[in-house]
């Protein structure tokens, strides 16, 4: 088993702030997700100019640290979804300059995502599982921060039962395990009151898809600068807004927020499922926490299950 | 929007009616690029700017400030039929902004105040550039923000209508770090109606939003009525809806 003590993790830090560019997710508790470094709410994709085309430069190697179970499993999933159908070039190149760290506060047998992720044992111990083989090298350079134990012989505090995620997240969580039964609640909840309900409430800002470290979708701009070069880039946005779904002649397919919304979910909770088997949701609460008008996701899916289950 | 004049650059006019010039001062500095520009378009008329004042028709024509006087009115009106485009700039001529902040019943005692009884105002009504006219697009802020003047120019000059964002303030303001001031500090703020665009300046800076860059394309206006209702008092909400937005239909509908 490796681990790293408290001084020595502080110490390791340091050392690759000197190294690589370093960001501190885990600081930033209800903040825009981690996806802004793999994927920024704006990239120029190409430049062209005197008939020369040239693609926007990499980043430097940087160190993602401080992700928790339910960052590091979007983490996961959202390489999945940037997979397919082609790989994304721009979200690949980022996550390849990247070392991702974990920090979880709870006993996890297989790492969900993640280069390294650390299991904090209390007693400024860290038990140190190694995801990848970025992450095994990693180490192998920093290899004098870490030691190799003998669990059996050398005793490593145990890490307490339970989980540090918030009631909140851990109810969601449970809801989340059943993806198949969601997926068939929300597709049969089309034309359900509640709705109307949130149509009437939601402000429609898209805080809750910038914050959610899974939606992912985007729109592409074209710019014929006053330097006369063109440029390409894309930039988040957000399938609640009006013109997400707006196409040639100002004809919208989802004409109001109300159709727009049960997109939402619709896209996270069905469409998600058929495509990879799971919903487009870890529980992680972002959306719920930084909502203007207090909307929370899992009375909504409770609602909708509770429905479902009684007009079976 | 604007098709290639026989390779003649488009003759670009400058105006400003009723307000502070600062939307013109943001032109000035566009510094670097107000230099790329003119390279782009002849700019023929502006007072401001330069000692050139060549009469119309434009192809492309700037209007800055809200037309308060009969003399603006008609100069607008002048405008509109020499021009191919008209663009407003600043939120004074967009939404009649702080010109209007006035409500009209009041204006009597504060020309009284102001200005002794004895004053006879000029001024006729503070409306947007839209109640006398059509205007083909707004560039918006108060002042507005040189991005978004070049974004709009080079739509134009590239043949394309230049299109107003339907994201909200609260996208730019989650980019820029800031805690929310709804849903973390309690206070009102017009974010999530408003359009982006700004780079959520003003709450960056500590300051609300006031809704200056214009209402967002279906922005649920009641709904955070309701949720500034619950944050303060309705005398302070209407004062946050009116600081800029006196004449908006969007908002007045919903009052």
């Amino acid at each position: 088993m490796i681990i790293i003590s408290e001084k020595n993790l502080q110490d390791f830090l340091e050392k690759t702030k000197k190294d690589f560019d370093f960001f501190d997710v885990g600081s930033q508790d209800g903040k825009p997700s981690f996806k802004k470094y793999f994927f920024p709410p704006e990239e120029e994709i190409f430049r062209l100019s005197d008939s020369r085309i040239g693609t926007a430069k990499v980043s430097k190697k940087f160190i993602l640290f401080g992700l928790n179970l339910p960052q590091l499993e979007a983490l996961t999933q959202l390489d999945e979804i940037m997979e397919k159908p082609n790989k994304d070039y721009f979200y690949f190149q980022r996550r390849k300059q990247s070392f991702v760290i974990g920090l979880v506060k709870e006993k996890i047998d297989v790492a969900p995502g993640g280069d390294i992720v650390l299991e904090d044992r209390g007693k400024g111990q860290y038990r140190v599982l190694v995801n990848t083989l970025k992450g095994k090298n990693l180490i192998k350079n920093y290899n004098n921060f870490f030691e190799t134990v003998d669990e059996k012989k050398e005793k490593i505090p145990q890490i307490p039962e339970g989980s540090s995620l918030s009631e909140w997240s851990k109810s969601m969580r449970q809801i989340l395990l059943d993806s198949e039964l969601l997926a068939n609640a929300v597709e049969w909840s089309h034309g359900h009151p509640i709705w109307d309900e949130l149509a009437q409430k939601c402000l429609g800002c898209g805080i809750c898809t910038y914050v959610c470290p899974l939606c992912h979708c985007f729109s592409i701009e074209d710019r014929v600068g006053l330097d006369d070069k063109c440029s390409r880039c894309r930039k988040w946005d957000a399938c609640t807004l009006p013109n997400f779904s707006k196409i040639a002649g100002g004809h919208s397919f989802r004409p109001n927020l109300k159709e727009r919304y049960y997109n939402w979910f619709y896209h996270k909770f069905v469409r998600a499922y058929r495509e990879y088997g799971k919903s487009q949701c870890v529980g992680c609460g972002a959306c719920k926490h930084n909502c203007p008008a207090k909307i929370d996701i899992q009375e909504v899916l409770s609602v909708i299950l509770r429905d479902y289950r009684s007009n079976q | 929007m604007i098709k290639d004049n026989n390779n003649k650059k488009p003759r670009v006019a400058i105006y400003d009616f009723t307000d502070c010039e600062g939307c013109e001062v943001k032109i000035v500095s566009l510094r670097e690029k107000l230099l790329l520009l003119e390279k782009k378009v002849d700019i023929v008329n502006w007072r401001l700017g330069q000692e050139r004042f060549e009469s119309g028709p434009y192809d492309i024509t700037i209007i800055e400030g809200t037309p308060i006087t009969d003399y603006e009115i008609k100069l607008l009106k002048d405008l509109r039929e020499n021009s191919k485009i008209l663009i407003a700039l600043g939120a004074c001529a967009a939404l009649a902004g702080i010109p209007a902040i006035m409500p009209e019943k009041d204006r009597k005692i504060w020309y009284e105040k102001i200005y002794s009884s004895q004053y006879h105002p000029k001024g006729v009504d503070a409306l947007p550039l839209s109640a006398y006219v059509q205007v083909d697009f707004s560039i918006h802020g108060c002042p507005v923000d040189e991005d978004e003047i070049i974004r709009a120019i080079e739509d134009l000059l590239s043949g394309k209508t230049p299109r107003y964002h339907d994201y909200s303030v609260c996208f730019e303001c989650k980019q820029a770090g800031n805690p929310c001031r709804i849903t973390e500090e309690n206070k009102p703020c017009l974010g999530p109606i408003t359009q982006g665009g700004c780079k959520a300046i003003c709450i960056s800076g500590g300051s609300p939003c006031y809704g200056c860059f214009g209402i967002r394309e279906e922005a649920n206006i009641p709904a955070l009525i309701k949720i500034l209702e619950k944050i303060t008092d309705k005398n302070e909400v209407e004062r946050y809806l009116t600081m800029f937005h006196s004449r908006s239909k969007e908002i007045n509908d919903h009052k």
